[in-house]
């Protein structure tokens, strides 16, 4: 075909000229690798369905690969393969900072309209004010609000119910918002806490009224930002959602592709639930049109045959999160730092992952924070700070056996009560748990060895120290961005640690290493940021609170015609605004 | 050949003319006469070989696995496992193949069948001596202690038993289990709801064995010479059960397996990492499609015992009871 790169010139002269970042060509409808608008795909998932429709609770990767991405705008986002910096949306530049750090203005475009029946209505700052203030509301039930934008100035005030309004988030016109905070705060200088949902745009004059009671109704309500909209009414009524079942995204009328750096090729993307995973993964590989859905792996019986015969449909991605073995330290002998260190060289790397579908599924750990995130290449990166119960990606018993003596048993094997130990039932957690447990005999550990279904595990035992769960060998942990607050914060931060839904299940709480955290989140300056996290980083692996053994990848599949792009900020999975079909 | 236990509507007084028979006409003992009877059935005897064998091969499972030169039943070997966690086939090192874990297929099912047999021997024994003595009392009494019993054994029977399990499982998984730690998830479990279960299909036939036999003329006899209660119960009445209660027994040792094995099967009965036959069925069915030796070798060893129990069961009802049969 003579005419294309003629063609490819064009459309990259077009997109330099209208300062589009993305080149995106027209109507090419070969399959050159050139991405082309239309299309409408389908996606298998197998629970089906998001957590919620509002934009202030959304926090998981269904909700952000589902909802978030397609349909709504935020200040800032994550471009699929930035990692280092996020890209402004809504916002026009990066956020000036002022005040030593502790004022953040942020301005924003004035040309982005809402879906009908707001469509007439251009997006204000007020507007994203309202969506912080709602995200403290109780009836909305956010769960990362009070980790990142807790210093603001007057929430405490807000939460208490002294104060209508957030005193430090300020609207001097339309298009500036300008954020006040007690103590520097490094994720709202850098913006990546201005990536979250609790900046998608929310009016509050429509909205206030359904966020009243109990809880709120704004999700079946809400009115879109993004390229694509939940199928709705045009009144303010969703009908395009049913749990478990089905979800239907269509071009936002509302949207100008001229406002956007995003490129929303798919006319249209249904998510259909309920599906086997392996009749799932097989037909996404089969059939043209589809794409891959809420798994993080494929059954290992398809990944192995895909990994050979459909390589190309494969997006094989760091999924910026880490599967760790947790060590509960207020329950003996697990206080004991050489017996937790003792446990991390017993255990076979190797072995565990195996049990998950091999090296596609990720990287073995070296220490705790994951690839991609700040503060990885300061502890040591790939090769990692090299610890010696970190370092054996299989069994060293000799080594476990030296730091058992060194914790007090002569023979270097373990005498006492048995450790209540609670796994996951389901494959291939389960495997994963049962291959653990075996490996632990050789330093003569006993455990009080259970299996429960995956909630169980955690909302009766592993998130209630009260259970007084000993080991939890099932846990992981996924990035929020790439800030390792998001996972020092809820995990190692003691003043953390709740009575119930406590993901500080190691219960850490020194009071050093609290002071530590603090410290390190109040760094505005990236590069001293990744130190002080990298050192962070390397004393939690020194204490073998959490055993960490792999770093997770996300495993995608799609359709023969799908080119896919996975999105890093969210757990590797596929980004819908930026794939396309071929 | 019958498929159920007994025939409800068979008259009492076969039983007693087993024992009449021998005696009066050729002065062989009972036990004599059976065994001249079972000895003939080809069928039967061949089930019961197979049973002892298979008793053995569980004592001695140990030694087997050192003998045949197999890892144990919960040894983990990673490099029987390709790069990707697959299990690998039967091979000179492992002869049924291994699982997801890599331990030795054949070794597990050696130990499940120790487990299935331990279920088998104690659950059966608990729920047929529950169920003799309720029965016993049942029949003999009658009046308000029969209306009693009776309607408990309707209660019982009304149980749906596997959500039962599923239930007393998760109540009984916290802390040291129930009853102060005598039932928790695994062997203790199962064998309870077996018991607790299975008892009342025995207790209905005794009872009704007992209400005819209990009219009969030496029990009439035995009262008028004012014997007590007890002694006409065990020393006449009991002896005239025997039969029904070996084949009942024999018959309801397949039905415990098996139910056993949909226990483990469900995640409530022998707890990982013991082997069990369901369990191991149950952690097959994922990688079935690839791992084709997973499920067949604990299927066919699960097949073949409760197979041969309950042939061996039809072989001792004809045997006991030459009537009905061939």
């Amino acid at each position: 075909m003579p005419l294309q790169p003629l063609k490819i010139l064009i459309a990259v002269i077009v997109s330099v000229a209208l300062g589009i970042t993305v080149a995106a060509c027209g109507s090419s409808d070969n399959g050159g690798g050139g991405a082309s608008s239309g299309g409408n795909v389908k996606t298998l998932e197998t629970a089906g369905g998001v957590d919620s429709l509002d934009p202030g609770y959304w926090y998981y990767q269904t909700d952000y690969s589902n909802l978030l991405q397609p349909t709504q705008r935020t200040l800032y986002y994550w471009k699929p393969d930035q990692t280092s910096n996020p890209t402004p949306d809504l916002a026009t530049a990066k956020p000036q900072v002022s005040n030593g750090g502790k004022t953040v203005t942020v301005k924003i475009r004035d040309d982005v309209k809402y879906s009908a029946p707001l469509q007439n209505q251009a997006v204000k700052t007020a507007d994203i004010k309202y969506a912080l203030e709602r995200c403290f509301l109780p009836q909305v039930g956010n769960g990362y609000a009070n980790s990142y934008y807790n210093n603001i100035e007057g929430v405490k005030d807000f939460t208490d119910g002294k104060a209508k309004d957030i005193s430090g988030i300020t609207t001097p016109d339309d298009t500036t918002l300008v954020i006040k905070t007690t103590v520097p705060v490094g994720v709202l200088a850098d913006a990546g806490a201005l990536t979250m949902p609790c900046t998608v745009p929310v009016p509050k004059s429509y909205a206030q009224k359904y966020d009243q009671g109990k809880q709120s109704t704004y999700g079946d309500h809400q009115v879109f930002t993004g390229p694509y909209m939940v199928t709705n009414n045009g009144k303010g009524n969703i009908v395009g959602y049913k749990p478990g079942q089905s979800l239907h995204l269509v071009r936002n009328p509302s949207w100008d592709k001229s406002t956007d750096s995003r490129p929303a090729y798919f006319d249209r993307i249904d998510f259909q639930g309920g599906f086997d995973a392996t009749v799932a993964a097989r037909r996404t590989l089969k059939e043209n049109n589809l794409l891959g859905g809420d798994y993080a792996a494929p059954p290992t019986p398809v990944l192995k045959s895909a990994l050979s015969q459909d390589r190309d449909q494969m997006s094989i991605t760091s999924s910026g999160g880490n599967r760790y073995i947790s060590l509960n330290t207020t329950v003996k002998p697990l206080d004991n730092v050489n017996v937790r260190r003792a446990i991390s060289a017993v255990i076979d790397r190797t072995a565990l992952r195996q049990t998950r579908g091999g090296p596609t599924l990720g990287t073995l750990a070296t220490h705790f924070l994951p690839p991609g995130v700040n503060g990885f290449d300061d502890a040591g990166g790939d090769k990692g700070p090299g610890f010696d119960f970190m370092s054996s990606p299989t069994s060293n018993v000799e080594l476990a056996k030296s730091y058992m003596k060194k914790a007090g048993y002569a023979n270097g094997m373990y005498s006492g009560s048995p450790l209540l130990t609670i796994a996951d039932n389901e494959s291939p957690a389960k495997e994963t748990a049962e291959a653990f447990a075996e490996q632990v005999k050789k330093i003569g550990l006993k455990l009080q060895y259970r299996e429960v279904p995956h909630a169980t595990m955690l909302t009766k035992f592993c998130q209630v120290p009260k259970s007084k769960t000993a080991i939890c060998p099932n846990l992981g942990w996924g990035a929020d961005f790439f800030a390792p607050v998001s996972f020092f914060s809820p995990l190692f931060y003691g003043p953390n640690i709740v009575q119930s839904g406590n993901v500080n299940t190691a219960q850490v709480n020194d009071p050093k290493l609290n002071k530590q955290i603090e410290q390190a989140q109040q760094i505005t300056d990236s590069t001293e940021a990744g130190k002080a996290w990298g050192d962070l980083d390397k004393e939690v692996t020194n204490q073998a609170y959490f055993i960490p053994w792999l770093w997770d990848n996300n495993v995608s599949l799609m359709g023969p015609n799908i080119k896919g792009v996975p999105s890093k900020f969210n757990s590797g999975a596929l980004d819908y605004v930026f794939s396309s079909v071929k | 050949m019958t498929t159920s236990a007994f025939d409800p509507t068979r008259s009492p007084h076969e039983e007693v003319e087993i024992s009449g028979l021998g005696t009066e006409i050729a002065a062989r003992s009972p036990f004599e006469l059976f065994w001249r009877r079972f000895r003939q059935d080809r069928v039967a005897l061949g089930a019961l070989g197979f049973i002892v064998f298979l008793i053995i091969v569980a004592i001695l499972a140990p030694v087997i696995i050192d003998v045949v030169g197999v890892t144990g039943p919960n040894v983990q070997n990673p490099k029987a496992l390709d790069q990707f966690g697959t299990p690998t086939g039967p091979s000179s090192d492992h002869p049924m193949g291994v699982d997801q874990l890599g331990r030795d297929v054949f070794a597990r099912v050696l130990y499940g069948a120790r487990v299935s047999l331990t279920v088998a021997i104690i659950a059966t024994a608990l729920a047929v001596t529950v169920g003799v003595v309720i029965g016993l009392l049942a029949g003999f009494y009658r009046g308000w202690v029969d209306t009693g019993l009776s309607r408990l054994i309707d209660v019982v029977l009304a149980f749906p038993i596997l959500l039962f399990g599923i239930g007393l499982a998760s109540a009984c998984s916290l802390g040291n289990g129930c009853l102060g730690g005598a039932i928790k998830p695994g062997l203790s479990l199962v064998i309870f709801v077996i018991a607790v279960v299975n008892w009342t299909y025995i207790a209905r036939i005794i009872r009704g064995q007992v209400l005819s036999v209990r009219e009969k003329e030496f029990v009439l006899a035995s009262e008028s010479l004012g014997a007590p209660n007890r002694r006409i119960i065990f020393r006449e009445i009991l002896p005239n059960l025997v039969a029904p209660i070996i084949v009942y027994s024999t018959l309801v040792i397949p039905l415990n397996i098996l139910f056993e094995a949909a226990l483990s099967f469900l995640g409530v009965g022998i707890q990982p990492p013991n082997a069990s036959w369901g369990q191991m069925i149950s952690d097959a069915t994922a990688i079935f499609d690839t791992a084709w030796w997973y499920m067949l070798f604990p299927g066919i060893a699960l097949l073949l015992t409760v197979l041969a129990f309950n042939l061996l069961g039809d072989g001792l009802h004809d045997a006991l009871n030459p009537r009905t049969g061939k």
